[in-house]
């Protein structure tokens, strides 16, 4: 068996925990976006688990769990959403490697990878908005800012991004701060239980 | 048990079908218009579509789904119509808002499209169970692991659902307030959520332990309690369908070479 | 069969300070129905994880001295390996349940398929389970949907079906109502009487002392005694150790009636009604 004392991040292996995980993350997720829902909250809020997931067992399984987030939503709720698996897989990736990199301890480094992972959804999002939908989103605060720039005669992608930017910014940022709080408050047993290679000590 | 998975038993012809060759069917619906690239080609694939969710008895269904992106596809079509570079000819007048001819077909190309995709995805999704398409990927070299994690996601979310109104109801009845201002909203949120996190994280190590004493990570190659058969008419819609798709790559070769 | 060997065995969990197990040692013979006894956090879930291969290799942290199973050193084996041998059924049913199956019979077969059994094979081990458990009727029902009773029953018929020779309940009826818990013991019961080695966790001391060939009793991670029955609850210092002996016993002691041949209390209703016998009203 191979020991190593910490995972690489990009390491394929994972163990029952962390693949037991995926589920819990997407089913999180889903909650999320159902309370931001209830409570009428003008954010998404449908990536903690996601984010959670990556903080714990890294970025290959925040990746994993972004994906097969989106494709789930597609399966059940609206198809087109799978396309997005690309962006929710990159904000996986973002928080994963932040994390792996004590990014994810305070509020500063927090705010840092809340907008790294919002600029990685932008920028993965964008060029699929513009393939499939002509540039929006089908969100009215970002679509008003779509209408507002091509009024201005600015050019289809910039009011794309400009779009996407209003509507993924703020909520990753949000998403990943409430992240860290949970993520800080853990216990040490429930973070060590994702590691996949953690020694075994000898007591003989 | 409230299912969240779309697929319904009916009993169908297309219920009958092997997975296989409806993921197949999906794949071809959208590649074949894409790859003619013309209107024409969209609009005869969404009927092929529309006749095999009918004659399956789940075209009410597509409903829900479809009214989801309508609403999207509304905002494109007054968005380009009225905003689109390019706009020149006005067709429609409707006080200040001019709507152009050029956005408008630009728009109706988009909703063809989305339209064909998802009743595509639709034909696959309501007339086949989640764990059949998923068995069939194991059988085709995919992870059982991954493949479990896709299974049990349909089981586990109705599950956190059920946790959840439990938390809403114990929460409410504590008088937090889910109505009212933004910021009485976002302080709502948290306690809503941190405890349904918390253990669901809890659980994943139980579920994990029962998990490997069934097996799970066993190297033996895996076995399938329910039989999957593939009938010669599946075989011959496979064969069919890859035709489509090889005669519609050649046409757009032809089109580029001319 | 396999016999079980435990030598000197130690663990502590990851980001712990305290072993959870304290160099316990003793043998179980194959057949045997062995009853684990013990307060919260005496080690008594950690011992059972330990025949298992769980601990170490699922939980990691740190260990000592060995676990055998048969000639098999289970710190060598992977858990999945070990699982055709050693079955372990846990407290709570619903998290046992895999979230993968949409019927009680496919959540059977779940283990099997993993085993990679042929179909013929697996459709005959898990009829015989249904009806070993006598959950047969509940065959095509969504595991789910099952009450607490019902569902750890699958549970055991899910670890029967993989055929271990020998099956660990950790707290099998925990969470269950009476009528589960009588249930379950029953199922148990059976299992025991076709040979299977049972190792049992239980608060229930009446089930214990009725069931049970040999009682072990942990406390602090350290094994205070291993006999039978009525040789444990007899003991003065229980209640030191956090146990409160089976109602015949208390009784027994309280009106100082002990079995005349072994000098030992009453353990079950049986027991108490011989040495109560010949008391003068």
């Amino acid at each position: 068996m191979k020991k190593k004392l910490y995972n690489s991040p990009w390491s394929l292996e994972f163990n029952t925990a962390a693949l037991v995980l995926i589920p819990a993350a997407v089913g999180i997720n889903y909650l999320g976006k159902l309370f931001a829902g209830v409570l009428k909250l003008p954010l998404w809020m449908d990536s903690i688990g996601t984010c959670l997931a990556a903080c714990l067992a890294g970025p290959v399984v925040g990746a994993i769990c972004g994906a097969i987030n989106n494709i789930i939503y597609g399966l059940t709720m609206s198809p087109i959403s799978m396309v997005y698996a690309f962006s929710q897989a990159g904000i996986g990736i973002v928080v994963g490697l932040m994390a792996y990199y004590g990014r994810m301890n305070k509020i500063g480094g927090a705010v840092a990878t809340g907008i790294l992972a919002g600029l990685a959804a932008v920028s993965i999002s964008t060029p699929l908005n513009i393939a499939f939908w002509g540039g929006t989103t089908g969100n009215l605060w970002g679509d008003a800012v779509y209408a507002l720039s091509l009024a201005k005669d600015l050019p289809v992608w910039l009011a794309s991004l400009l779009d996407e930017i209003v509507v993924d910014l703020p909520d990753k940022i949000v998403t990943v701060i409430i992240v860290m709080g949970m993520y800080r408050g853990m216990p040490k047993s429930l973070q060590s239980l994702y590691q996949s290679n953690g020694k075994i000590e000898s007591l003989d | 048990m409230k299912s969240i998975s779309l697929y319904e038993e009916k009993n169908s012809t297309l219920n009958h079908l092997d997975s296989g060759c409806k993921m197949l069917y999906m794949v071809a619906a959208i590649l074949v218009p894409a790859l003619i690239g013309n209107k024409w080609a969209n609009v005869a694939v969404i009927i092929l579509s529309v006749f095999l969710l009918a004659i399956s008895k789940v075209l009410r269904k597509t409903v829900p789904v479809l009214s989801v992106s309508g609403i999207v596809i509304l905002t494109i079509v007054i968005i380009q119509g009225m905003f689109r570079a390019g706009n020149t000819t006005v067709v429609l007048q409707l006080g200040p808002a001019a709507f152009y001819k050029e956005g408008l077909l630009y728009s109706l190309g988009i909703a063809l499209n989305v339209f064909n995709i998802l009743l595509a995805i639709c034909v696959l999704i309501f007339t086949t169970k989640p764990s059949d398409m998923v068995e069939n990927f194991i059988e085709k070299g995919f992870s059982p692991r991954l493949g479990y994690v896709f299974i049990s996601i349909f089981q586990i979310i109705p599950q956190m659902m059920e946790t959840m109104n439990t938390i809403t109801d114990a929460q409410r009845s504590r008088g937090m307030e889910t109505e009212g201002s933004l910021l009485v909203r976002i302080k709502a949120f948290l306690p809503l959520i941190s405890p349904v996190v918390m253990s669901s994280l809890v659980d994943t190590k139980e579920r994990a332990i029962a998990l490997e004493v069934r097996g799970f990570n066993a190297k033996t190659k895996k076995t399938f309690l329910n039989e999957r058969k593939v009938t010669t008419t599946d075989k011959i819609i496979n064969l069919l369908l890859i035709a489509a798709v090889l005669a519609s790559v050649a046409w757009r070769v032809k089109l580029w070479l001319g | 069969m396999a016999r079980i060997e435990v030598n000197h065995l130690k663990y502590r969990y990851p980001h712990t300070e305290n072993l959870a197990l304290d160099g316990v040692s003793f043998q179980i013979e194959p057949g045997e129905f062995i009853g684990i006894i013990g307060k919260n956090g005496s080690g008594k879930s950690t011992l059972c994880q330990a025949f298992t291969g769980l601990i170490p290799n699922f939980y990691r942290g740190a260990y000592g001295g060995n676990v055998k199973i048969g000639e098999i050193n289970v710190r060598d084996v992977e858990v999945d390996e070990l699982c055709q041998k050693v079955g372990i059924v846990f407290q709570n049913p619903f998290n046992q349940i895999t979230g993968s199956k949409l019927t009680v019979y496919d959540e059977i077969a779940f283990g099997l398929e993993n085993l990679g059994l042929s179909r013929k094979e697996m459709i005959r081990r898990i009829d015989d389970a249904l009806e070993q458990l006598d959950i047969t009727r509940f065959r095509d029902r969504n595991p789910f949907d099952l009450s607490g009773g019902q569902m750890q029953r699958m549970a055991i018929a899910s670890i029967i079906a993989m055929n271990p020779e020998i099956i660990i309940l950790d707290e099998p009826t925990s969470q269950l109502d009476p009528q589960g818990s009588e249930e379950v013991f029953k199922a148990v019961q059976r299992l025991s009487q076709k040979g299977i080695t049972i190792i049992m966790v239980e608060h229930k001391m009446e089930k214990i002392a009725a069931y049970s060939d040999r009682v072990m009793l942990l406390d602090e991670g350290k094994m205070i005694d291993f006999d039978t029955p009525q040789k444990i609850f007899s003991r003065d210092d229980l209640l030191e150790h956090g146990v409160l002996p089976p109602a015949f016993t208390r009784i027994g002691r309280g009106l100082d009636r002990k079995n005349a041949a072994t000098g030992e209390y009453p353990v079950t209703l049986k027991e108490a009604k011989e040495a109560l016998e010949g008391m003068a009203v």
